[in-house]
């Protein structure tokens, strides 16, 4: 039987993915090289999203770069809000007061919790399932509600400073927050029995996209995607920053690094994110919001890498400063990027249905990867 | 035995999310409809940037310090100073673009006379490009009414 | 009350009446009056999908906390006529290097394949145009007509995704045909008929509906039917998420329009097929019986469009296997049965 499939005449044709697609969330251009329906091989064409963030900082203060930083991931805002001014902060050694610190843990954690919705509400769609989207955008609305009261902007918040925050938080944020974590945690129940142990779905993502845990250590994945794999790495546990060893939360990880291991984990993490934020409301602090630094910023010269846990994978920035007020070289490290190179091998050999999956389990989003 | 116990946990799971789209079903939506019904926007929002007066006499407070200008990380703010009768410093020209602007509130933040805030409003669309330049009087005209609030 | 079977038929017996007054060869009445059926039928199922169209619009709205069309007319009731307009007055295009008579044909087959299975469809007491002795499986045969329409509009776009659609959509509909074909034996076995009306006529009270007595064939018609015409979680052909959406890339204009009218009356069939083979037809107390079946179909209207809004879709060869591994031997198993109990 084998002989005689092999005697018919086949051919491989190249399928371009093209830029504009409704699944390759953003603008990537994948080009595959098809057998049939199976894809044999891929190459993925970034930059079409290049906005050269990186050459821009060397002519921006660090006070004017923030608002760019936001633009780096705008679906994690905060976080790149919160790695740039944590760099800036080591370079300078800008201490950061109590209250800061506990704003931007709750800041940050609501963040991570918008950001895995909009994965879920995208990656159900991907799949079929068109109502989970509407769910997701419903709950993101009332954290946008919460971020736009506090700081005035739903998406793009230019929010923490070198040295804190930059407005504090207003009287009634604090039980609007206690209100949405304890309405959001029956949310995640509801969207795990559409999904979870959905035949279809199941059928769909489990086994597929199988990951294994030394090809994602050696391509730099982190993030959810490498949690996936069995492996118990997160950044807040394994070199606490800011102030996370003061939070009891854990670290899910999946067993057979599938695509729905992926899913499942993050599914998680957002409880656990609820978790920590209504930690972190019952025990602010009063205090000072940001420690004053000169009008113009003039950080000692040399060089700082920091990382933090961005909801994506590991986000770092890397500031070489001499002396003046504009940085000279900023570099960019993003989860994305190196997630995105990943793609090429666990997609070989599967097929085109299931690398809409597998690309959607991955969570990548172009802004980060091009920048 | 096993492949109709999976079955029926099949069709259970399925029936179970199918419970959950049917229970939003009958509740009421959530969706306000745009041009009737409006968001009131909470008072920190930054919307368009306005320009702020003194409620007495109606002058503006800027003293084209260019405080603002240095500080625009995109550059969409162009002041040209003068000198008004009283000899204090004024702007002559205060041009925005509201095309290039981010909407980041630095202006708002660095300057020290309360002279100039985002206010929340946002339907500023127009099919001509040279309308989303605003001048000083469409300025003082956006912000007329507020009052400033400083950063805590 | 209002039977309007009745009063067709009373319609009838005045023409004949008149039509031998003026000496005329009843020929031309028949004529006349499969005609005006034809067109009454017509506009049934343009009202019909009108309507669905609007109310799955409205249905996903508000499973998604949303309301859905709000300002063309109350509650948007005017929204699926202007986008009738819309899509008339769109630019009909025809790529240059298609078949320029397969391709305008490919929709007329679709939609008249709907068409023509109304005919054994029985709204209520006496409404029905042609009660067939083979029914039901005039109906079967006719509805495979599909096939070649979307066979043809996938092969004469000349464009290798619509080809890939095509095939797929046609694979999809031959498979499922087999455990759509064995449920509908069990209702057959049952009633020992295969004409609409007796099927209809056999199910007079709630406890002789066929579903109290064949559950697992209403499950697996219900579900071969959904594969059938192409909905979630079987709409691989027509999905956009997949690399491509399938045979009707290249179509516009009122050809694409002809397609989505042919998928909502396939729809409403279906609906109306399980009505009468399973829910008991037009049997009902109090209201005229084509109220009655109505009301039946537009609820199995409403479950086929909450599992499009509820659930993933499968991928095409999950599908096949799903059609071949399963619901077969299961159709059979319950053939058997039948048989064996009845």
């Amino acid at each position: 039987m084998n002989e005689q499939i092999s005697e018919i005449y086949t051919e491989e044709f190249f399928v371009n993915m093209g830029p504009q697609h409704p699944s390759t969330h953003g603008v990537l251009r994948l080009l595959l090289k098809m057998d049939g329906e199976v894809v044999l091989d891929m190459v993925p064409h970034v930059g079409y999203l290049h906005r050269s963030m990186e050459k821009i900082a060397e002519n921006r203060t660090y006070y004017q770069y923030i608002p760019y930083t936001d633009r780096i991931d705008y679906v994690s805002s905060m976080f790149c809000n919160q790695v740039f001014c944590m760099a800036v902060e080591k370079l300078a050694n800008v201490p950061v007061p109590e209250r800061a610190e506990y704003i931007r843990i709750i800041m940050v954690e609501l963040n991570r919790i918008a950001s895995h919705l909009i994965w879920l509400g995208t990656f159900s769609l991907d799949l079929g399932a068109i109502t989970p989207f509407l769910y997701c955008f419903r709950e993101r609305e009332k954290i946008l509600d919460l971020f736009e009261m506090v700081c005035g902007q739903r998406m793009t918040f230019n929010y923490m400073r070198v040295g804190g925050v930059s407005r504090d938080i207003t009287p009634e944020f604090v039980p609007m927050a206690k209100e949405f974590v304890n309405y959001f945690l029956p949310r995640v129940d509801e969207y795990e029995d559409i999904l979870t142990n959905n035949p279809i779905f199941l059928s769909r993502t489990k086994g597929v996209g199988l990951l294994d845990q030394k090809i994602a250590i050696d391509y730099g994945v982190t993030g959810p995607s490498l949690r996936g794999t069995g492996l118990k790495w997160d950044l807040r546990k394994e070199e606490p920053y800011s102030i996370y060893d003061r939070f009891k939360f854990e670290i899910p990880t999946g067993e057979n690094s599938d695509v729905w291991d992926r899913y499942i984990v993050r599914i998680k993490e957002m409880r656990e994110s609820a978790k920590i934020a209504l930690q972190a409301l019952e025990r602010i602090p009063e205090g000072p919001i940001k420690t004053k630094t000169p009008a113009v910023f003039k950080p000692p010269a040399g060089e700082v890498y920091l990382r933090i846990e961005a909801p994506r994978g590991e986000m770092g920035f890397y500031i070489v400063s001499d002396g003046s007020p504009k940085p000279y070289r900023v570099k960019i490290r993003t989860g994305s990027f190196s997630n995105l190179t990943v793609l090429p091998i666990i997609s070989r050999g599967w097929k085109i249905a299931d690398l809409v999956a597998i690309f959607g389990s991955l969570d990548v989003v172009l802004p980060e990867v091009d920048r | 035995m096993n492949i109709i116990k999976r079955t029926f946990y099949g069709i259970y799971n399925l029936l179970k999310g199918m419970k959950i789209t049917i229970k939003y079903f009958f509740k009421p939506a959530i969706t306000l409809q745009y041009p009737k019904e409006r968001w009131t926007m909470p008072e920190r929002s930054r919307g368009m940037v306005g320009l702020l007066s003194d409620p007495e006499t109606g002058k503006l407070n800027c003293t084209a310090c260019l405080i603002c200008m240095r500080n625009c990380p995109v550059r969409a703010i162009q002041i040209t100073q003068t000198k008004d009768e009283a000899g204090k410093r004024v702007p002559d020209e205060f041009v925005i673009e509201a095309g290039l602007c981010i909407y980041c509130g630095i202006c708002e933040e660095s300057c020290p006379f309360s002279a100039i805030k985002m206010i929340p409003k946002y339907e500023f669309s127009t099919f001509d490009k040279k309308k989303l330049t605003h001048k000083k009087e469409r300025l003082a005209e956006i912000g007329k009414g507020s009052k400033y609030n400083k950063w805590s | 009350m209002l039977e309007l079977g009745q009063l067709l038929e009373n319609i009838y017996l005045w023409g004949e009446s008149l039509f031998t007054q003026w000496g005329i060869p009843l020929f031309w009445l028949e004529l006349l009056g499969m005609l005006i059926v034809a067109v009454i039928i017509l506009a049934f199922i343009s009202l019909s999908v009108l309507f669905m169209v609007w109310w799955e619009r409205k249905v996903s709205g508000h499973m998604q906390s949303r309301f859905g069309p709000m300002r063309t007319g109350w509650h948007g009731w005017l929204q699926t006529i202007i986008d009738a307009i819309k899509l008339i007055l769109k630019e009909d295009t025809t790529p240059e290097s298609a078949d320029k008579s397969g391709f305008l044909i490919a929709p007329i087959i679709v939609f008249v394949s709907a068409f023509m299975a109304y005919i054994c469809i029985p709204f209520g007491k006496g409404l029905i145009v042609k009660d067939l002795n083979i029914g039901i499986l005039y109906i079967l045969a006719i509805t495979t007509f599909t096939v070649i329409g979307l066979l043809t509009a996938g092969w004469c776009s000349n464009n290798k995704f619509s080809v890939l659609g095509g095939f797929r959509s046609a694979a999809q509909i031959i498979s499922y045909e087999v455990p759509l074909t064995l449920s509908i034996l069990g209702v057959v076995i049952l009633s020992q008929t295969l004409s609409m009306q007796s099927i209809v006529n056999s199910q007079k009270h709630i406890w002789e509906w066929y579903i109290f007595r064949q559950p697992v064939g209403f499950l697996i018609y219900i579900v071969a039917a959904i594969a059938e015409i192409n909905r979630v979680p079987f709409d691989i052909p027509e999905a956009e998420q997949e690399l491509v959406a399938g045979f009707n890339i290249e179509y516009s204009g009122m050809k694409f329009a002809m397609f989505f009218f042919a998928e909502f009356a396939n729809l409403f069939l279906v609906s109306a097929i399980a009505t009468t083979l399973f829910l008991g037809g037009w049997n009902g107390p109090l209201l005229p019986s084509w109220i009655w079946f109505f009301i039946k179909s537009f609820f199995l209207v409403f479950v086929i469009m909450w599992f499009k809004w509820t659930f993933p879709r499968l991928r095409v060869d999950q599908l096949m296997g799903f059609a071949w591994k399963f619901l077969l031997p299961l159709a059979f198993a319950n053939l058997i049965l039948t048989g064996l109990l009845a």
